[in-house]
């Protein structure tokens, strides 16, 4: 895992982290990550070594070089394009990092004592260098997006590599079949697991200062996750509309919000008034053009929130076609129409929630989740380990 | 309003709102004095269909138009900013100069500019989608002729064969 923290944020990190510690529940786990906490600079900031966190064993190496974001930048734009030969795409998969050598030395030396070695994110360092590595054992969880990312021409051959593959939807999947254009070693999909929600607690909301009816954001408040485009739709449609209910926002900004009555960004909200802004929305909505799973949707889906997502995402659309559990849009139109659809005919609503939620009770609690992949782990051809892996820092 | 295993029937919906918004715009576009033709609502829907299918189904790194402008260096906008210079003994200390002093000072204008190219690589693309789009429906619609023609001699022929 590129970064590995219960401090870490972000979609893949806490997919690796939960599902880490429920396998520890059954297996002896090790997570093999590096020094750094922040993804832009991968500046070492965790001490190197062998630590315990919970039932896990976790094994840092230091990163040697920091990332620079301009530098990255530029060899992106130039790799994107196509067309650059093979050293100028593995140095691009070195620039994005965190370039951490001491890993893939561990994993070369290590990498026969562990039964299976699961990859996180095909994009970094420690997955581009490290699958091939130990091929014969590793199960890489691609985490691919529609970005451009996945067009990098080493990827067709990178694919094949991993003794097998489990993705987190079956667009994904699709997505990552169609750019590889090969036959690819066994795959799965699994998504990650939810428990059931948490009573609400009413104090909670009413400590915000909210009051129902309201739409609702949920995650990190930035450009890349469609945010610019969800504020204009909104603060026009604010400004049309006689029925506009707040839209309250909660997470992190990393771009300015417009200042308007009708918008509440409550920054970093904790896990209790989390659920209860959950519990009591009237429907989520999920600007984001590229996702690989959305846990946001998901955890709205587990409260019979019914959802209005971007339909220029296929996972994001995907799911709700598959749960029937909202509406998707491509435009302001649409977007109006679908928000104005969900609060005004409550009956609808109700039952998309409610459709959301039979979905999440037959995909995406634990016990189905960690069976599929325990099954599937289980049954993967790959040889048996030598050696008892004893990490030492 | 419900699917066959009782669940609300999105794809019934969405094709509603999509109807409602086509029907939206149709009516703005004319009353801002779009073509005639658009007061057909057939019409309407075939183009915007055409023109959805090049928006938000192609993918805009795999078009025609780029491939067949392979040898032309010069379609292309380039964005990253390469450095370079011919000259062999002050090369070196004019390439420093423009890397690490020119360049950060005049970074903000640098991003500005690439954002607005990259944005710009976008329109190109998605315009070369269009006429793709355009391309590939006229090119159904020739098959279509040549097979219906083929078809009428064919059935001409026939008769003239039974007479």
């Amino acid at each position: 895992m590129h970064r590995f923290g219960a401090d870490i944020a972000g979609g893949s990190e806490g997919h690796c982290r939960v599902i880490a510690e429920r396998l520890a529940e059954r297996h002896d786990i090790t997570v093999i990550t590096t020094t750094a906490r922040d993804h832009m600079t991968w500046r070492n900031e965790y001490p190197a070594g062998v630590s315990e966190a919970g039932a896990l064993t976790v094994h840092r190496f230091p990163v040697v070089r920091q990332r620079s974001i301009r530098d990255f930048a530029d060899i992106s734009t130039r790799v994107f394009r196509g067309g650059e030969p093979a050293a100028v795409q593995e140095e691009w998969f070195r620039m994005n990092g965190p370039e951490a050598p001491g890993l893939l030395a561990y994993l070369e030396a290590h990498g026969h004592e562990y039964d299976r070695i699961l990859f996180w994110s095909f994009r970094y360092y420690q997955s581009f260098f490290g699958v091939p590595l130990v091929a014969e054992r590793a199960v890489l969880l691609p985490t691919a997006e529609e970005d451009p990312a996945i067009r990098i021409g080493l990827l067709n051959a990178y694919f094949t590599k991993p003794a097998g593959l489990v993705y987190l939807t079956p667009e994904e999947q699709e997505l990552v079949e169609r750019y590889s254009g090969r036959p690819l070693p066994p795959s799965c999909v699994v998504g990650s697991g939810l428990d059931q929600p948490p009573q609400p607690s009413t104090g909670a909301l009413i400590s915000t200062g909210i009051a129902r009816p309201y739409v609702l954001y949920l995650g990190r408040i930035d450009p890349n996750k469609g945010c610019a485009t969800l504020l204009r739709f909104f603060t026009r449609w604010a400004k049309e509309s006689t029925r506009a209910v707040p839209l309250v926002m909660a997470g992190p900004a990393n771009m300015a919000i417009p200042a308007d009555d009708r918008i509440r960004a409550l920054g970093f909200v904790d896990p209790v008034v989390r659920e209860a802004l959950l519990a009591n929305a009237s429907l989520i909505v999920i600007p984001s053009p590229f996702e690989s799973l959305s846990m946001v949707l998901l955890e709205a889906w587990n409260h019979c929130v019914p959802a209005l997502v971007n339909a220029r995402c296929r996972v994001l659309k995907g799911q709700v076609q598959r749960a029937a559990g909202g509406l998707y849009y491509r435009n302001y139109d649409e977007f109006v129409r679908g928000l104005e659809t969900l609060l005004r005919d409550a009956t609808l609503a109700q039952d998309l929630g409610r459709s959301g939620h039979d979905y999440v009770e037959r995909n995406y609690r634990w016990s189905h989740v960690m069976e599929t992949l325990e099954q599937f782990l289980e049954n993967l051809a790959v040889p048996a380990r030598r050696t008892i892996a004893q990490p030492s820092s | 309003m419900a699917d066959q295993a009782g669940r609300p029937n999105v794809a019934r919906l969405m094709r509603e709102i999509e109807d409602q918004v086509r029907q939206q715009r149709r009516t703005r576009l004319l009353a801002r004095g779009a073509p005639d033709e658009y007061r057909d609502a057939e019409i309407f829907a075939i183009v915007e269909d055409v023109l959805h299918r090049a928006v938000d189904q192609r993918d805009l790194e795999a078009l025609l138009i780029p491939e067949l402008l392979d040898a032309d260096e010069d379609w292309e906008l380039q964005l990253p900013l390469r450095f370079e210079s011919h000259r062999r003994t002050t090369g070196g200390l004019i390439l420093f100069v423009k890397k690490r002093i020119l360049r950060p000072l005049m970074h903000w204008l640098y991003e500005y500019s690439l954002e607005n190219f990259r944005r710009q690589r976008r329109v190109n693309r998605l315009l070369f989608a269009s006429i793709e789009e355009l391309a590939l429906e006229n090119a159904k619609l020739k098959q279509d002729i040549a097979e219906l023609k083929d078809g009428g001699i064919a059935e001409r022929t026939g008769r003239q064969g039974h007479a």
